[in-house]
């Protein structure tokens, strides 16, 4: 290692010289971004079932989400595409797409709207409070691990089951893991 | 290979002797904490020898004063500056002392309370 | 004896990316002292513990810094995991090995060009850069992200690398070695680069140690000490050791990160190798309760992660001590003795994070 070198660097200098350029040339070449990539983020509106989880769990406090309007905000200049509504999401109706947020001159903010129709077909899937059917029930205690918003209390020994309503955001992910069945959705 | 990672409590009178003993076998200072608890704070002193880390637990009620070991780690200061400006933990003698000027900030020891 | 004059330095320099500011306190052209000074862009980013609650926070500890910003979401989940009990998936434990060599990677390249730029050797800084680019392409593609990674999560990691992009991957490290070729010679051969960076700055081991230094800087002056070999993660399965160097100096700093890019090569293609199929997160339940110390080695040297949890989703305390707050102090007493004109060369060599240490 003790040796030294003169213009140890010419050759790759000369070489550059007659090479590509290592850059794309943007915009003249289209860019294409890989798949995975955190551009940011989209949402299916019609599955929003506007519970919030997202609006809790953003750590930059990025979306509003309004239960009585239905309605489903991002700052998208506050947004830091962390990506974690996306695993928040009960519903799983948030994206994370390709393709950067466009530059613009003010801060702006995007809100979706819930369609109104949605109603009659929301029924079946998900909507209204879980409610039990206590004879099916064996205390399981399932539906509490699976709550996204822990608002179900159960206790096997006693026999207890509870919803603290006021938590509860209709998601349906309780009566969808119920082994026996044995929770319904009420409106 | 696991090394050691240890907390030790240790009193106030413990305090500087343990430290200047640190220093003559040769461990290397690591970390300086400050925590706010009620009443009071907790700072923790780690060195490191080798693979092994120790860490003396200081506990401090909120006027208590507490030497500075820049005289013993001279490296000490940046963290203990710190640790004065944003908690207010009453550190005497820091060389250099930047008398609360570490961060240029308005707000006076911003991370005592909890929100 | 000359007359002293005291010159600034920064907050605004070319060779910083960062701002720190010092005093050199100089006789003629040679610096006898220097007062470092920082706090131009302190976030607070600790206190926010408070407001975040633990889950949320990873992605913000992440955010700490732009080039270590894998480890600091690692160093994070790590203090937590540990505190709550929670065993990660072997699987997971691998890919995070991976990223964060490859944050290795990219940071060293990265420094390695602005120690070029800070000599004035433009083509290689633009070389460094140029190879650099190649794992931070490869990072969009596995991440999704080229700088901000959100991999981390307490319980494991949030996505997958399949064998396309694992093959991909070790393609694209089999380039970068044969790129890197001709510039590692450039770094340890050339006459113009030793000149500026033999005996420079030198740090004995007594001092490195006596003064706190991690890191390259430690090892440059011969103390074998990396936090990788307490084998954290993957890296008990992995093969990993010190790489030290004996001068001191600023060349001996050069010379340890260039190996320690062919280190995290080799061990990528392990870690690789030896990645058992499985799953790669756990569910966490409950808040964490209790508090521990964390080390793990940044590109920079060692980081601290000190987390304290009472029971509730908010955490008591999160300290974060990064490896350049422990190396301005050996930078300082570096700094004594040396030319005006190698002060910039010399603060590089620490690779200054200003924004981590602030936090």
């Amino acid at each position: 290692m003790d040796k030294t070198r003169m213009f140890a660097f010419a050759g790759r200098v000369l070489g550059n010289l007659f090479r590509k350029p290592a850059t794309t040339r943007y915009p003249e070449e289209p860019i294409e971004y890989p798949e995975r990539m955190r551009g940011h983020i989209r949402v299916e509106m019609e599955n929003c079932i506007t519970c919030g989880m997202c609006m809790r769990s953003c750590p930059s406090q990025a979306i509003r989400v309004d239960r009585k309007a239905g309605t489903w905000t991002i700052e998208r200049f506050d947004c830091v595409q962390c990506g974690f509504c996306v695993l928040a999401c009960p519903k799983k109706c948030l994206f994370m797409e390709k393709g950067y947020t466009e530059p613009d001159t003010l801060k702006k903010s995007e809100t979706f709207t819930k369609p109104k129709e949605e109603k009659k077909e929301e029924a079946d899937a998900a909507g209204g409070k879980p409610v039990l059917d206590s004879e099916k029930c064996v205390y399981c205690t399932l539906c509490a691990k699976k709550c996204p918003q822990e608002a179900i209390h159960v206790e096997r020994k006693e026999k207890i089951w509870k919803l603290d309503d006021e938590k509860c955001v209709e998601c349906g992910i309780c009566a969808g893991a119920c082994p026996k069945k044995a929770i319904g959705l009420k409106e | 290979m696991v090394g050691r990672n240890e907390i030790t409590k240790i009193t106030r009178a413990q305090f500087f002797p343990a430290v200047v003993q640190k220093k003559t076998e040769n461990w290397r200072l690591v970390q300086i904490c400050a925590v706010s608890v009620d009443h009071g704070y907790e700072m923790s002193y780690s060195f490191c020898k080798g693979y092994d880390m120790e860490t003396y637990r200081l506990e401090l009620e909120e006027e208590d004063e507490v030497a500075s070991i820049t005289q013993i780690y001279p490296c000490a200061f940046l963290q203990e500056n710190e640790a004065k400006q944003l908690f207010g933990v009453n550190i005497t003698n820091i060389k250099p002392d930047y008398k609360d000027k570490v961060y240029r900030i308005d707000e006076t020891t911003p991370f005592k309370k909890k929100e | 004896m000359a007359k002293r004059s005291i010159v600034p330095f920064g907050p605004q320099h070319p060779v910083l990316p960062e701002p720190v500011h010092l005093d050199l306190i100089l006789e003629d052209e040679t610096v006898v002292g220097a007062v470092p000074s920082i706090g131009y862009i302190h976030r607070g980013l600790e206190k926010l513990v408070d407001k975040r609650d633990f889950k949320q926070y990873s992605y913000i500890a992440e955010r700490i810094c732009g080039i270590c910003s894998c480890g600091h979401g690692l160093g994070y989940c790590m203090a937590i995991e540990e505190v709550m009990g929670i065993e990660v998936p072997e699987r997971a434990d691998y890919l995070r090995v991976i990223w964060v060599e490859m944050s290795r990677i990219h940071s060293h390249l990265l420094w390695l060009g602005l120690l070029a730029d800070a000599m004035g050797f433009e083509s290689l800084f633009m070389e460094s850069w140029r190879i650099r680019e190649k794992i931070l392409d490869m990072f969009d593609e596995t991440a999704g992200g080229r700088i901000i990674h959100s991999v981390n999560q307490v319980g494991g990691v949030q996505k997958d690398m399949d064998s396309t992009m694992l093959n991909h991957l070790l393609e694209t490290v089999r380039d970068m070695e044969k790129d890197l070729k001709p510039v590692v010679d450039t770094f340890l051969l050339d006459y113009s680069v030793q000149t500026r960076l033999k005996g420079t700055g030198i740090l004995t081991a007594d001092d490195a140690v006596a003064l706190g230094a991690v890191g390259p800087m430690l090892r440059a002056s011969g103390v074998e000490y990396d936090a990788r070999v307490l084998g954290y993660g993957a890296y008990k399965n992995l093969t990993v050791g010190p790489i030290t160097s004996s001068d001191g100096d600023c060349y001996g700093r050069c010379e340890v990160r260039l190996k320690e890019l062919f280190q995290s090569f080799d061990l990528i293609r392990e870690a690789v190798g030896k990645m058992p199929a499985g799953e790669i997160s756990v569910p966490v339940k409950g808040n964490p309760s209790g508090e521990y110390f964390v080390r793990i080695e940044q590109p920079r040297g060692e980081a601290i992660y000190y987390i304290k949890g009472n029971g509730t989703k908010y955490l008591d305390r999160f300290r974060l001590r990064t490896p350049t707050t422990s190396n301005i102090p050996p930078l300082v007493e570096t700094l004594k003795g040396c030319q005006l004109a190698d002060v910039p060369v010399l603060i590089l060599t620490i690779d200054p994070c200003v924004s981590c240490t602030e936090r």
